[in-house]
Protein backbone atom coordinates (compact mmCIF):
# COMPACT_ATOMS: atom_id res chain seq x y z
CA UNK A 1 0.00 0.00 0.00
CA UNK A 2 1.27 3.45 -0.83
CA UNK A 3 1.33 6.07 1.84
CA UNK A 4 -0.76 9.11 1.00
CA UNK A 5 -0.47 11.27 4.07
CA UNK A 6 2.37 11.37 6.58
CA UNK A 7 2.14 13.43 9.74
CA UNK A 8 5.38 13.75 11.59
CA UNK A 9 5.54 15.23 15.08
CA UNK A 10 2.77 17.71 14.31
CA UNK A 11 2.56 20.29 17.08
CA UNK A 12 0.42 23.35 17.49
CA UNK A 13 0.51 25.73 20.41
CA UNK A 14 -2.04 28.42 21.14
CA UNK A 15 -0.28 30.63 23.65
CA UNK A 16 0.38 28.39 26.63
CA UNK A 17 -1.93 25.63 25.41
CA UNK A 18 -0.57 22.83 23.25
CA UNK A 19 -3.62 21.80 21.25
CA UNK A 20 -1.75 19.19 19.20
CA UNK A 21 1.36 17.76 20.75
CA UNK A 22 3.84 15.79 18.63
CA UNK A 23 1.30 13.69 16.76
CA UNK A 24 2.65 11.31 14.14
CA UNK A 25 0.69 8.94 11.95
CA UNK A 26 0.23 7.93 8.33
CA UNK A 27 -2.72 7.31 6.09
CA UNK A 28 -2.32 4.86 3.23
CA UNK A 29 -4.18 5.09 -0.05
CA UNK A 30 -7.61 3.53 0.27
CA UNK A 31 -7.67 3.52 4.06
CA UNK A 32 -10.56 4.62 6.24
CA UNK A 33 -9.06 6.05 9.41
CA UNK A 34 -11.00 7.44 12.34
CA UNK A 35 -9.77 10.08 14.76
CA UNK A 36 -11.49 10.16 18.14
CA UNK A 37 -10.89 11.86 21.45
CA UNK A 38 -12.71 13.82 24.14
CA UNK A 39 -13.76 17.45 23.64
CA UNK A 40 -10.79 19.71 23.13
CA UNK A 41 -8.47 16.80 22.39
CA UNK A 42 -7.14 18.59 19.32
CA UNK A 43 -8.92 16.68 16.55
CA UNK A 44 -10.12 19.72 14.61
CA UNK A 45 -6.79 21.43 15.11
CA UNK A 46 -5.05 18.38 13.63
CA UNK A 47 -7.36 18.60 10.59
CA UNK A 48 -6.60 22.30 10.26
CA UNK A 49 -2.89 21.52 10.34
CA UNK A 50 -3.31 19.06 7.49
CA UNK A 51 -5.48 21.34 5.33
CA UNK A 52 -3.33 24.40 5.94
CA UNK A 53 -5.87 26.42 7.91
CA UNK A 54 -3.60 26.57 10.94
CA UNK A 55 0.19 26.74 10.69
CA UNK A 56 2.24 24.16 12.58
CA UNK A 57 4.37 25.20 15.53
CA UNK A 58 6.60 22.20 14.88
CA UNK A 59 6.59 19.04 12.81
CA UNK A 60 5.95 18.17 9.19
CA UNK A 61 3.11 17.03 6.99
CA UNK A 62 3.68 15.25 3.67
CA UNK A 63 1.05 14.41 1.07
CA UNK A 64 1.94 12.13 -1.82
CA UNK A 65 5.59 12.59 -0.89
CA UNK A 66 5.33 16.39 -1.05
CA UNK A 67 5.76 18.56 1.97
CA UNK A 68 2.54 20.52 2.41
CA UNK A 69 2.81 22.24 5.77
CA UNK A 70 3.30 25.98 5.36
CA UNK A 71 1.40 25.98 2.07
CA UNK A 72 -1.80 27.93 1.55
CA UNK A 73 -5.06 26.00 1.99
CA UNK A 74 -6.05 26.32 -1.66
CA UNK A 75 -2.74 24.83 -2.80
CA UNK A 76 -3.13 21.91 -0.44
CA UNK A 77 -6.70 21.45 -1.66
CA UNK A 78 -5.54 21.37 -5.26
CA UNK A 79 -3.07 18.62 -4.46
CA UNK A 80 -6.10 16.47 -3.73
CA UNK A 81 -7.35 16.99 -0.19
CA UNK A 82 -11.03 17.77 0.20
CA UNK A 83 -12.52 18.62 3.58
CA UNK A 84 -15.70 19.39 5.44
CA UNK A 85 -16.05 21.49 8.57
CA UNK A 86 -17.20 20.62 12.06
CA UNK A 87 -19.87 23.32 12.11
CA UNK A 88 -21.28 22.83 8.63
CA UNK A 89 -20.07 25.46 6.24
CA UNK A 90 -22.00 25.67 3.01
CA UNK A 91 -22.75 28.65 0.77
CA UNK A 92 -26.31 29.36 1.98
CA UNK A 93 -27.36 31.89 -0.68
CA UNK A 94 -26.35 29.73 -3.60
CA UNK A 95 -28.22 26.84 -5.12
CA UNK A 96 -27.32 23.27 -4.21
CA UNK A 97 -25.84 22.77 -7.66
CA UNK A 98 -23.84 25.99 -7.54
CA UNK A 99 -22.45 25.03 -4.13
CA UNK A 100 -21.13 21.78 -5.50
CA UNK A 101 -19.90 23.34 -8.71
CA UNK A 102 -17.53 25.54 -6.72
CA UNK A 103 -15.71 22.42 -5.55
CA UNK A 104 -15.21 21.34 -9.14
CA UNK A 105 -14.34 24.84 -10.37
CA UNK A 106 -11.65 25.28 -7.73
CA UNK A 107 -9.88 22.17 -8.93
CA UNK A 108 -10.30 22.76 -12.66
CA UNK A 109 -9.25 26.38 -12.43
CA UNK A 110 -11.15 29.62 -12.69
CA UNK A 111 -10.13 32.65 -14.69
CA UNK A 112 -11.95 35.69 -15.96
CA UNK A 113 -10.79 35.60 -19.57
CA UNK A 114 -11.76 31.96 -19.91
CA UNK A 115 -15.22 32.61 -18.52
CA UNK A 116 -15.86 35.49 -20.93
CA UNK A 117 -14.25 34.35 -24.16
CA UNK A 118 -13.64 30.66 -23.57
CA UNK A 119 -15.72 27.89 -25.00
CA UNK A 120 -18.02 25.55 -23.15
CA UNK A 121 -15.46 22.85 -22.40
CA UNK A 122 -14.48 24.12 -18.95
CA UNK A 123 -18.00 24.80 -17.78
CA UNK A 124 -19.23 21.46 -19.05
CA UNK A 125 -16.44 19.65 -17.25
CA UNK A 126 -17.38 21.52 -14.07
CA UNK A 127 -21.06 20.72 -14.52
CA UNK A 128 -20.36 17.04 -15.15
CA UNK A 129 -18.31 16.75 -11.99
CA UNK A 130 -20.89 18.61 -9.96
CA UNK A 131 -23.67 16.35 -11.23
CA UNK A 132 -21.68 13.24 -10.51
CA UNK A 133 -21.06 14.41 -6.94
CA UNK A 134 -24.72 15.31 -6.43
CA UNK A 135 -25.79 11.90 -7.67
CA UNK A 136 -23.26 10.24 -5.40
CA UNK A 137 -24.97 11.73 -2.34
CA UNK A 138 -28.45 11.57 -3.84
CA UNK A 139 -29.16 15.28 -3.96
CA UNK A 140 -29.66 15.63 -7.73
CA UNK A 141 -33.40 16.21 -7.24
CA UNK A 142 -32.69 19.30 -5.15
CA UNK A 143 -30.07 20.78 -7.47
CA UNK A 144 -32.00 23.98 -8.10
CA UNK A 145 -32.93 24.64 -4.46
CA UNK A 146 -31.25 27.32 -2.44
CA UNK A 147 -28.82 25.62 -0.06
CA UNK A 148 -30.29 27.51 2.89
CA UNK A 149 -33.70 25.98 2.18
CA UNK A 150 -32.84 22.29 2.41
CA UNK A 151 -32.92 20.28 5.63
CA UNK A 152 -29.98 20.09 7.99
CA UNK A 153 -29.29 16.46 7.22
CA UNK A 154 -29.19 17.18 3.50
CA UNK A 155 -26.92 20.14 4.01
CA UNK A 156 -24.46 17.74 5.63
CA UNK A 157 -24.48 15.66 2.45
CA UNK A 158 -24.24 18.81 0.38
CA UNK A 159 -21.03 19.72 2.16
CA UNK A 160 -19.65 16.25 1.48
CA UNK A 161 -20.74 16.43 -2.17
CA UNK A 162 -18.94 19.74 -2.56
CA UNK A 163 -15.73 18.09 -1.35
CA UNK A 164 -16.35 15.07 -3.60
CA UNK A 165 -16.77 17.33 -6.64
CA UNK A 166 -13.13 18.21 -6.13
CA UNK A 167 -12.42 14.54 -6.91
CA UNK A 168 -9.90 14.50 -4.07
CA UNK A 169 -7.57 11.64 -3.27
CA UNK A 170 -8.11 12.14 0.44
CA UNK A 171 -11.25 13.44 2.04
CA UNK A 172 -11.25 14.60 5.63
CA UNK A 173 -14.58 14.80 7.43
CA UNK A 174 -14.85 16.68 10.71
CA UNK A 175 -17.74 15.25 12.73
CA UNK A 176 -20.12 14.62 9.82
CA UNK A 177 -22.65 12.98 12.17
CA UNK A 178 -22.88 15.93 14.57
CA UNK A 179 -26.50 16.99 14.90
CA UNK A 180 -27.90 13.92 13.12
CA UNK A 181 -30.33 11.51 14.77
CA UNK A 182 -29.64 7.78 15.10
CA UNK A 183 -31.23 6.77 11.81
CA UNK A 184 -29.43 9.52 9.93
CA UNK A 185 -26.16 8.57 11.59
CA UNK A 186 -26.60 4.95 10.49
CA UNK A 187 -27.30 6.09 6.94
CA UNK A 188 -24.24 8.29 7.01
CA UNK A 189 -22.10 5.40 8.25
CA UNK A 190 -23.33 3.29 5.35
CA UNK A 191 -22.60 6.14 2.95
CA UNK A 192 -19.05 6.63 4.20
CA UNK A 193 -18.48 2.91 4.01
CA UNK A 194 -19.70 2.87 0.41
CA UNK A 195 -17.49 5.83 -0.42
CA UNK A 196 -14.54 3.98 1.01
CA UNK A 197 -15.58 0.85 -0.83
CA UNK A 198 -15.44 2.83 -4.07
CA UNK A 199 -11.78 3.52 -3.37
CA UNK A 200 -11.81 6.85 -1.52
CA UNK A 201 -9.28 7.45 1.24
CA UNK A 202 -11.12 8.87 4.23
CA UNK A 203 -9.93 10.50 7.43
CA UNK A 204 -12.85 10.88 9.79
CA UNK A 205 -13.18 12.76 13.06
CA UNK A 206 -16.17 11.62 15.04
CA UNK A 207 -17.64 11.90 18.46
CA UNK A 208 -20.00 9.04 17.79
CA UNK A 209 -17.89 6.08 18.95
CA UNK A 210 -20.30 3.59 17.45
CA UNK A 211 -19.90 5.08 14.00
CA UNK A 212 -16.12 5.16 14.14
CA UNK A 213 -15.72 1.72 15.69
CA UNK A 214 -18.25 0.30 13.25
CA UNK A 215 -16.71 1.39 9.97
CA UNK A 216 -13.06 2.40 10.47
CA UNK A 217 -10.16 0.09 9.78
CA UNK A 218 -7.91 1.96 12.12
CA UNK A 219 -8.54 4.44 14.88
CA UNK A 220 -6.26 7.18 16.14
CA UNK A 221 -7.08 8.36 19.64
CA UNK A 222 -6.11 11.83 20.81
CA UNK A 223 -6.26 13.13 24.38
CA UNK A 224 -5.08 16.59 25.39
CA UNK A 225 -3.31 16.93 22.08
CA UNK A 226 -1.32 13.71 22.37
CA UNK A 227 -1.82 10.52 20.44
CA UNK A 228 -2.54 7.80 22.98
CA UNK A 229 -3.52 4.98 20.65
CA UNK A 230 -3.35 4.13 16.94
CA UNK A 231 -4.69 0.68 16.14
CA UNK A 232 -7.62 -1.39 14.91
CA UNK A 233 -10.98 -0.60 16.58
CA UNK A 234 -11.14 -3.83 18.58
CA UNK A 235 -7.67 -3.17 20.01
CA UNK A 236 -8.42 0.48 20.82
CA UNK A 237 -11.65 -0.51 22.54
CA UNK A 238 -9.70 -2.45 25.18
CA UNK A 239 -6.78 -0.05 25.47
CA UNK A 240 -6.23 1.04 29.07
CA UNK A 241 -5.09 4.57 28.19
CA UNK A 242 -8.13 5.07 25.95
CA UNK A 243 -10.55 3.84 28.59
CA UNK A 244 -8.93 6.15 31.07
CA UNK A 245 -9.18 9.16 28.75
CA UNK A 246 -12.83 8.45 27.99
CA UNK A 247 -13.94 7.46 31.46
CA UNK A 248 -11.93 10.22 33.06
CA UNK A 249 -10.16 7.85 35.47
CA UNK A 250 -7.55 9.74 37.48
CA UNK A 251 -4.18 8.23 38.18
CA UNK B 1 -40.24 28.20 -28.08
CA UNK B 2 -37.05 26.47 -29.03
CA UNK B 3 -34.28 26.72 -26.46
CA UNK B 4 -31.84 27.87 -29.08
CA UNK B 5 -34.08 30.57 -30.40
CA UNK B 6 -35.00 32.22 -27.15
CA UNK B 7 -31.57 33.67 -26.23
CA UNK B 8 -31.29 35.11 -29.74
CA UNK B 9 -34.70 36.73 -29.40
CA UNK B 10 -33.87 38.21 -26.01
CA UNK B 11 -30.62 39.65 -27.32
CA UNK B 12 -32.37 40.93 -30.44
CA UNK B 13 -35.06 42.60 -28.32
CA UNK B 14 -32.44 44.40 -26.22
CA UNK B 15 -30.55 45.53 -29.32
CA UNK B 16 -33.71 46.78 -31.03
CA UNK B 17 -34.73 48.67 -27.91
CA UNK B 18 -31.38 50.32 -27.16
CA UNK B 19 -30.14 50.83 -30.71
CA UNK B 20 -33.48 51.29 -32.49
CA UNK B 21 -36.43 52.43 -30.42
CA UNK B 22 -34.60 54.74 -28.01
CA UNK B 23 -32.61 56.59 -30.72
CA UNK B 24 -35.81 56.90 -32.81
CA UNK B 25 -37.63 58.51 -29.90
CA UNK B 26 -34.65 60.73 -29.11
CA UNK B 27 -34.46 61.71 -32.77
CA UNK B 28 -38.14 62.59 -32.85
CA UNK B 29 -37.71 65.08 -30.04
CA UNK B 30 -34.20 66.01 -31.10
CA UNK B 31 -33.19 67.91 -28.00
CA UNK B 32 -29.59 67.66 -26.82
CA UNK B 33 -30.79 67.59 -23.22
CA UNK B 34 -32.61 64.30 -23.87
CA UNK B 35 -29.52 62.78 -25.46
CA UNK B 36 -27.55 63.86 -22.42
CA UNK B 37 -30.02 62.12 -20.10
CA UNK B 38 -29.94 58.96 -22.22
CA UNK B 39 -26.13 58.92 -22.15
CA UNK B 40 -26.07 59.52 -18.43
CA UNK B 41 -28.52 56.67 -17.86
CA UNK B 42 -26.38 54.27 -19.88
CA UNK B 43 -23.18 55.39 -18.16
CA UNK B 44 -24.74 54.75 -14.76
CA UNK B 45 -26.05 51.39 -15.96
CA UNK B 46 -22.44 50.51 -16.66
CA UNK B 47 -21.26 51.90 -13.32
CA UNK B 48 -23.92 49.94 -11.44
CA UNK B 49 -23.15 46.77 -13.40
CA UNK B 50 -19.45 47.07 -12.62
CA UNK B 51 -20.15 47.62 -8.94
CA UNK B 52 -22.58 44.70 -9.02
CA UNK B 53 -19.67 42.43 -9.86
CA UNK B 54 -17.51 43.43 -6.93
CA UNK B 55 -20.13 44.27 -4.29
CA UNK B 56 -23.13 42.15 -5.28
CA UNK B 57 -21.36 39.04 -6.53
CA UNK B 58 -17.98 38.99 -4.77
CA UNK B 59 -19.45 40.64 -1.67
CA UNK B 60 -16.80 43.33 -1.25
CA UNK B 61 -18.53 46.48 -0.09
CA UNK B 62 -16.99 49.13 -2.30
CA UNK B 63 -17.57 52.71 -1.13
CA UNK B 64 -15.16 54.43 -3.50
CA UNK B 65 -16.41 53.29 -6.89
CA UNK B 66 -16.92 56.81 -8.23
CA UNK B 67 -13.20 57.47 -7.80
CA UNK B 68 -12.36 54.79 -10.39
CA UNK B 69 -15.00 56.32 -12.63
CA UNK B 70 -13.07 59.58 -12.13
CA UNK B 71 -9.70 58.02 -12.87
CA UNK B 72 -11.13 56.81 -16.18
CA UNK B 73 -12.70 60.16 -16.98
CA UNK B 74 -9.55 62.14 -16.20
CA UNK B 75 -7.38 59.68 -18.10
CA UNK B 76 -9.56 60.02 -21.19
CA UNK B 77 -9.91 63.80 -20.86
CA UNK B 78 -6.19 64.42 -20.41
CA UNK B 79 -5.18 62.03 -23.18
CA UNK B 80 -7.52 63.88 -25.51
CA UNK B 81 -6.77 67.46 -24.52
CA UNK B 82 -3.04 67.13 -23.81
CA UNK B 83 -1.93 64.32 -26.13
CA UNK B 84 -4.56 64.68 -28.83
CA UNK B 85 -5.51 61.02 -28.73
CA UNK B 86 -8.89 60.02 -30.09
CA UNK B 87 -11.59 57.86 -28.58
CA UNK B 88 -10.18 54.62 -30.00
CA UNK B 89 -7.20 55.08 -27.67
CA UNK B 90 -8.66 56.95 -24.75
CA UNK B 91 -11.41 54.41 -24.11
CA UNK B 92 -9.23 51.34 -23.51
CA UNK B 93 -6.54 53.41 -21.78
CA UNK B 94 -9.11 54.89 -19.40
CA UNK B 95 -10.26 51.39 -18.53
CA UNK B 96 -6.73 50.11 -18.05
CA UNK B 97 -5.74 53.16 -16.01
CA UNK B 98 -8.64 52.66 -13.64
CA UNK B 99 -7.95 48.92 -13.44
CA UNK B 100 -4.31 49.63 -12.64
CA UNK B 101 -5.25 51.98 -9.79
CA UNK B 102 -7.77 49.37 -8.59
CA UNK B 103 -5.08 46.71 -8.40
CA UNK B 104 -2.77 49.07 -6.50
CA UNK B 105 -5.57 49.73 -4.05
CA UNK B 106 -6.59 46.10 -3.82
CA UNK B 107 -3.18 44.64 -3.03
CA UNK B 108 -2.93 46.02 0.51
CA UNK B 109 -6.65 46.06 1.33
CA UNK B 110 -7.81 42.61 0.19
CA UNK B 111 -7.01 40.95 3.46
CA UNK B 112 -9.32 43.29 5.32
CA UNK B 113 -12.77 41.92 5.97
CA UNK B 114 -16.27 43.33 5.67
CA UNK B 115 -16.67 46.73 7.22
CA UNK B 116 -12.91 47.34 7.44
CA UNK B 117 -12.57 46.80 3.73
CA UNK B 118 -15.49 49.15 3.12
CA UNK B 119 -13.87 51.88 5.20
CA UNK B 120 -10.58 51.38 3.36
CA UNK B 121 -12.30 51.85 -0.01
CA UNK B 122 -14.03 54.92 1.40
CA UNK B 123 -10.61 56.33 2.29
CA UNK B 124 -9.16 55.50 -1.12
CA UNK B 125 -12.12 57.10 -2.87
CA UNK B 126 -11.69 60.21 -0.80
CA UNK B 127 -7.93 60.31 -1.52
CA UNK B 128 -8.41 60.00 -5.26
CA UNK B 129 -11.08 62.70 -5.12
CA UNK B 130 -8.71 65.03 -3.29
CA UNK B 131 -6.03 64.35 -5.89
CA UNK B 132 -8.47 65.38 -8.64
CA UNK B 133 -9.38 68.47 -6.65
CA UNK B 134 -5.90 69.60 -5.61
CA UNK B 135 -3.43 68.43 -8.25
CA UNK B 136 -4.15 71.63 -10.13
CA UNK B 137 -1.27 71.55 -12.66
CA UNK B 138 -2.61 68.30 -14.10
CA UNK B 139 -6.32 68.08 -13.29
CA UNK B 140 -7.01 71.84 -13.32
CA UNK B 141 -8.50 71.33 -9.86
CA UNK B 142 -12.03 72.53 -9.17
CA UNK B 143 -12.16 74.28 -12.54
CA UNK B 144 -12.40 70.93 -14.26
CA UNK B 145 -11.47 70.13 -17.84
CA UNK B 146 -13.26 71.05 -21.04
CA UNK B 147 -13.27 68.12 -23.43
CA UNK B 148 -14.42 69.49 -26.73
CA UNK B 149 -12.83 67.02 -29.09
CA UNK B 150 -11.81 63.43 -29.22
CA UNK B 151 -15.01 61.58 -30.04
CA UNK B 152 -13.72 60.34 -33.36
CA UNK B 153 -13.18 56.79 -34.51
CA UNK B 154 -11.10 55.91 -37.58
CA UNK B 155 -11.31 59.54 -38.62
CA UNK B 156 -15.10 59.72 -38.39
CA UNK B 157 -16.50 62.48 -36.25
CA UNK B 158 -18.96 60.99 -33.78
CA UNK B 159 -19.57 64.04 -31.65
CA UNK B 160 -23.09 64.83 -32.93
CA UNK B 161 -25.59 63.91 -30.19
CA UNK B 162 -27.15 61.11 -32.23
CA UNK B 163 -23.86 59.42 -33.04
CA UNK B 164 -22.48 60.00 -29.55
CA UNK B 165 -25.49 58.16 -28.19
CA UNK B 166 -24.69 55.18 -30.40
CA UNK B 167 -21.10 55.15 -29.16
CA UNK B 168 -22.22 55.14 -25.54
CA UNK B 169 -24.88 52.51 -26.21
CA UNK B 170 -22.59 50.14 -28.08
CA UNK B 171 -19.79 50.40 -25.52
CA UNK B 172 -22.25 49.91 -22.64
CA UNK B 173 -23.90 46.90 -24.27
CA UNK B 174 -20.55 45.28 -25.03
CA UNK B 175 -19.41 45.86 -21.45
CA UNK B 176 -22.66 44.44 -20.10
CA UNK B 177 -22.14 41.36 -22.19
CA UNK B 178 -18.73 40.80 -20.60
CA UNK B 179 -20.09 41.41 -17.09
CA UNK B 180 -22.95 39.02 -17.85
CA UNK B 181 -20.52 36.32 -18.90
CA UNK B 182 -18.51 36.86 -15.74
CA UNK B 183 -21.34 36.95 -13.26
CA UNK B 184 -23.47 34.23 -14.85
CA UNK B 185 -20.89 31.49 -15.12
CA UNK B 186 -18.71 29.28 -12.99
CA UNK B 187 -16.58 32.40 -12.53
CA UNK B 188 -19.50 34.23 -10.97
CA UNK B 189 -20.18 31.23 -8.76
CA UNK B 190 -16.60 31.27 -7.58
CA UNK B 191 -16.96 34.96 -6.71
CA UNK B 192 -20.24 34.26 -4.93
CA UNK B 193 -18.56 31.59 -2.85
CA UNK B 194 -16.06 34.24 -1.65
CA UNK B 195 -18.96 36.36 -0.53
CA UNK B 196 -20.60 33.43 1.25
CA UNK B 197 -17.53 32.02 3.03
CA UNK B 198 -14.10 32.77 1.69
CA UNK B 199 -12.24 30.37 3.99
CA UNK B 200 -14.45 27.62 2.76
CA UNK B 201 -13.83 28.65 -0.86
CA UNK B 202 -10.13 28.44 -0.07
CA UNK B 203 -10.59 24.83 1.02
CA UNK B 204 -12.18 24.15 -2.39
CA UNK B 205 -8.95 25.11 -4.13
CA UNK B 206 -9.87 28.68 -5.05
CA UNK B 207 -7.16 31.30 -4.84
CA UNK B 208 -9.40 33.70 -2.97
CA UNK B 209 -6.99 36.62 -2.80
CA UNK B 210 -6.27 36.50 -6.52
CA UNK B 211 -9.97 36.27 -7.34
CA UNK B 212 -10.82 39.24 -5.16
CA UNK B 213 -8.10 41.37 -6.72
CA UNK B 214 -9.21 40.27 -10.17
CA UNK B 215 -12.85 41.16 -9.54
CA UNK B 216 -11.80 44.49 -8.13
CA UNK B 217 -9.67 45.19 -11.20
CA UNK B 218 -12.39 44.17 -13.67
CA UNK B 219 -14.90 46.31 -11.83
CA UNK B 220 -12.44 49.22 -11.87
CA UNK B 221 -11.83 48.69 -15.57
CA UNK B 222 -15.49 49.12 -16.45
CA UNK B 223 -15.85 52.09 -14.12
CA UNK B 224 -12.94 53.60 -16.07
CA UNK B 225 -14.69 52.85 -19.36
CA UNK B 226 -17.78 54.61 -18.01
CA UNK B 227 -15.55 57.55 -17.10
CA UNK B 228 -14.24 57.82 -20.65
CA UNK B 229 -17.80 57.78 -22.00
CA UNK B 230 -18.73 60.57 -19.62
CA UNK B 231 -15.66 62.68 -20.42
CA UNK B 232 -16.28 62.47 -24.16
CA UNK B 233 -20.04 63.00 -24.12
CA UNK B 234 -20.50 65.54 -21.33
CA UNK B 235 -17.81 67.81 -22.73
CA UNK B 236 -16.78 68.93 -19.28
CA UNK B 237 -15.64 67.06 -16.17
CA UNK B 238 -14.88 68.25 -12.68
CA UNK B 239 -14.06 66.50 -9.38
CA UNK B 240 -17.63 66.87 -8.11
CA UNK B 241 -18.75 64.29 -10.70
CA UNK B 242 -16.68 61.65 -8.89
CA UNK B 243 -17.21 62.46 -5.23
CA UNK B 244 -18.45 60.27 -2.40
CA UNK B 245 -22.18 60.97 -3.00
CA UNK B 246 -21.74 59.51 -6.49
CA UNK B 247 -20.33 56.30 -4.99
CA UNK B 248 -23.31 56.11 -2.69
CA UNK B 249 -25.67 56.74 -5.60
CA UNK B 250 -24.17 53.79 -7.48
CA UNK B 251 -24.38 51.65 -4.36
CA UNK B 252 -28.04 52.61 -3.97
CA UNK B 253 -28.71 51.54 -7.57
CA UNK B 254 -27.15 48.15 -6.96
CA UNK B 255 -29.01 47.59 -3.69
CA UNK B 256 -32.40 48.88 -4.82
CA UNK B 257 -32.14 46.82 -7.99
CA UNK B 258 -31.11 43.71 -6.07
CA UNK B 259 -27.73 42.96 -4.56
CA UNK B 260 -26.07 40.23 -6.62
CA UNK B 261 -28.47 40.68 -9.52
CA UNK B 262 -27.22 42.09 -12.85
CA UNK B 263 -30.67 42.87 -14.28
CA UNK B 264 -31.40 44.49 -10.93
CA UNK B 265 -28.33 46.73 -11.17
CA UNK B 266 -29.42 47.83 -14.65
CA UNK B 267 -32.96 48.59 -13.55
CA UNK B 268 -31.78 50.28 -10.35
CA UNK B 269 -29.56 52.59 -12.40
CA UNK B 270 -32.33 53.43 -14.85
CA UNK B 271 -34.78 54.17 -12.05
CA UNK B 272 -32.43 56.39 -10.09
CA UNK B 273 -31.29 58.37 -13.13
CA UNK B 274 -34.59 58.65 -14.98
CA UNK B 275 -36.90 59.21 -12.03
CA UNK B 276 -35.38 62.58 -11.05
CA UNK B 277 -35.54 63.65 -14.70
CA UNK B 278 -39.17 62.64 -15.06
CA UNK B 279 -39.94 64.50 -11.85
CA UNK B 280 -38.18 67.67 -12.98
CA UNK B 281 -41.49 69.60 -13.37
CA UNK B 282 -42.22 69.31 -9.64
CA UNK B 283 -39.04 71.23 -8.80
CA UNK B 284 -36.83 70.59 -5.81
CA UNK B 285 -39.56 68.56 -4.19
CA UNK B 286 -38.47 65.73 -6.52
CA UNK B 287 -35.46 64.97 -4.36
CA UNK B 288 -37.78 64.15 -1.50
CA UNK B 289 -39.83 61.93 -3.79
CA UNK B 290 -36.71 60.08 -4.97
CA UNK B 291 -35.62 59.60 -1.36
CA UNK B 292 -39.08 58.29 -0.51
CA UNK B 293 -39.03 55.87 -3.43
CA UNK B 294 -35.63 54.59 -2.26
CA UNK B 295 -36.83 54.19 1.30
CA UNK B 296 -40.07 52.40 0.51
CA UNK B 297 -38.63 50.21 -2.20
CA UNK B 298 -36.01 48.84 0.17
CA UNK B 299 -38.61 48.50 2.92
CA UNK B 300 -41.02 46.59 0.70
CA UNK B 301 -38.45 44.75 -1.41
CA UNK B 302 -35.38 44.20 0.78
CA UNK B 303 -33.96 41.83 -1.81
CA UNK B 304 -34.33 44.46 -4.50
CA UNK B 305 -36.54 44.97 -7.51
CA UNK B 306 -35.17 41.73 -8.97
CA UNK B 307 -33.42 39.77 -6.21
CA UNK B 308 -30.40 37.62 -6.92
CA UNK B 309 -32.26 34.31 -6.88
CA UNK B 310 -34.96 35.44 -9.31
CA UNK B 311 -32.37 37.19 -11.47
CA UNK B 312 -30.29 34.03 -11.84
CA UNK B 313 -33.46 32.11 -12.61
CA UNK B 314 -34.47 34.65 -15.21
CA UNK B 315 -31.08 34.71 -16.89
CA UNK B 316 -30.95 30.93 -16.98
CA UNK B 317 -34.34 30.70 -18.60
CA UNK B 318 -34.02 33.62 -21.02
CA UNK B 319 -30.40 33.38 -22.03
CA UNK B 320 -30.04 29.63 -21.87
CA UNK B 321 -27.29 29.64 -19.28
CA UNK B 322 -28.36 26.14 -18.37
CA UNK B 323 -26.21 23.17 -19.04
CA UNK B 324 -28.46 20.16 -19.00
CA UNK B 325 -27.49 17.39 -16.66
CA UNK B 326 -27.15 13.83 -17.82
CA UNK B 327 -30.52 12.71 -19.03
CA UNK B 328 -33.54 14.89 -18.77
CA UNK B 329 -34.66 14.23 -15.23
CA UNK B 330 -36.98 16.68 -13.65
CA UNK B 331 -35.11 19.50 -12.00
CA UNK B 332 -31.95 18.83 -13.93
CA UNK B 333 -32.05 22.16 -15.65
CA UNK B 334 -29.39 23.92 -13.64
CA UNK B 335 -25.78 24.73 -14.13
CA UNK B 336 -23.93 27.33 -16.05
CA UNK B 337 -22.36 27.64 -19.36
N1 LIG C 1 -7.70 29.28 17.28
C1 LIG C 1 -7.52 28.85 18.54
N2 LIG C 1 -7.02 29.68 19.48
C2 LIG C 1 -6.85 29.25 20.74
N3 LIG C 1 -7.12 28.04 21.18
C3 LIG C 1 -7.63 27.15 20.29
C4 LIG C 1 -7.87 27.52 18.93
N4 LIG C 1 -8.37 26.45 18.27
C5 LIG C 1 -8.46 25.48 19.20
N5 LIG C 1 -8.01 25.89 20.40
C6 LIG C 1 -7.95 25.06 21.60
O1 LIG C 1 -7.23 23.90 21.28
C7 LIG C 1 -7.82 22.78 21.94
C8 LIG C 1 -8.15 21.73 20.93
O2 LIG C 1 -9.27 22.21 20.17
P1 LIG C 1 -9.92 21.37 18.98
O3 LIG C 1 -10.99 22.19 18.42
O4 LIG C 1 -8.84 20.92 18.07
O5 LIG C 1 -10.51 20.15 19.75
P2 LIG C 1 -11.45 18.99 19.22
O6 LIG C 1 -10.80 17.73 19.56
O7 LIG C 1 -11.80 19.21 17.80
O8 LIG C 1 -12.71 19.20 20.13
P3 LIG C 1 -14.25 18.98 19.80
O9 LIG C 1 -14.52 17.55 20.00
O10 LIG C 1 -14.95 19.84 20.81
O11 LIG C 1 -14.49 19.45 18.41
C9 LIG C 1 -9.00 23.29 22.73
O12 LIG C 1 -8.62 23.48 24.07
C10 LIG C 1 -9.32 24.61 22.07
O13 LIG C 1 -9.86 25.51 23.00
MG1 LIG D 1 -13.48 19.55 16.72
Amino acid sequence: MTTLLTINGATRRFGGLTAVDGVSTTVAKGELVGVIGPNGAGKTTLFNLISGFTPLSAGKVHFKGRRIDGQKPFRIARLGIGRTFQNLRIFPNMSVFDNVSVGAAGMLGVNAAGAVFGGKARSEAISRRAWAALEQVGLQGLAGELAANISYGRRKYLEIARALAMEPELIILDEPAAGLNDTETRELAAFIKRLHGDGMTVLLVEHDMGLVMGICERVVVLASGRKIADAAPEVVRKDAAVLEAYLGVEE
Amino acid sequence: MSDRLRPLLVVAAVLVLVLGVVPAVLGAFDRSYLYQVANLALIFVLLAASMHLVTGVAGLLQLGHAAFYGVGAYTAALLTTEAGLSFGWTLPLAGLGAAFVAVLVALPTMRLVSIYFAVATLGIGQMLYLVMLNWVPVTKGPNGILVTSGLTLFGYDLSRPASAYFVVAVVTLASLWVIHRLSHSYYGNALRSLREDDQCADAMGLDTVRLKIESFAVSGFFAGIAGALWAHTAGYISPADFSFPQSILILAMVVVGGLGSLPGAVIGALVLILLPEVLRPVGDFRNIIVGGVLFFSILLMPKGIIGEVSALDLVRRQLGGAWRGEGTKAGSEVGWR
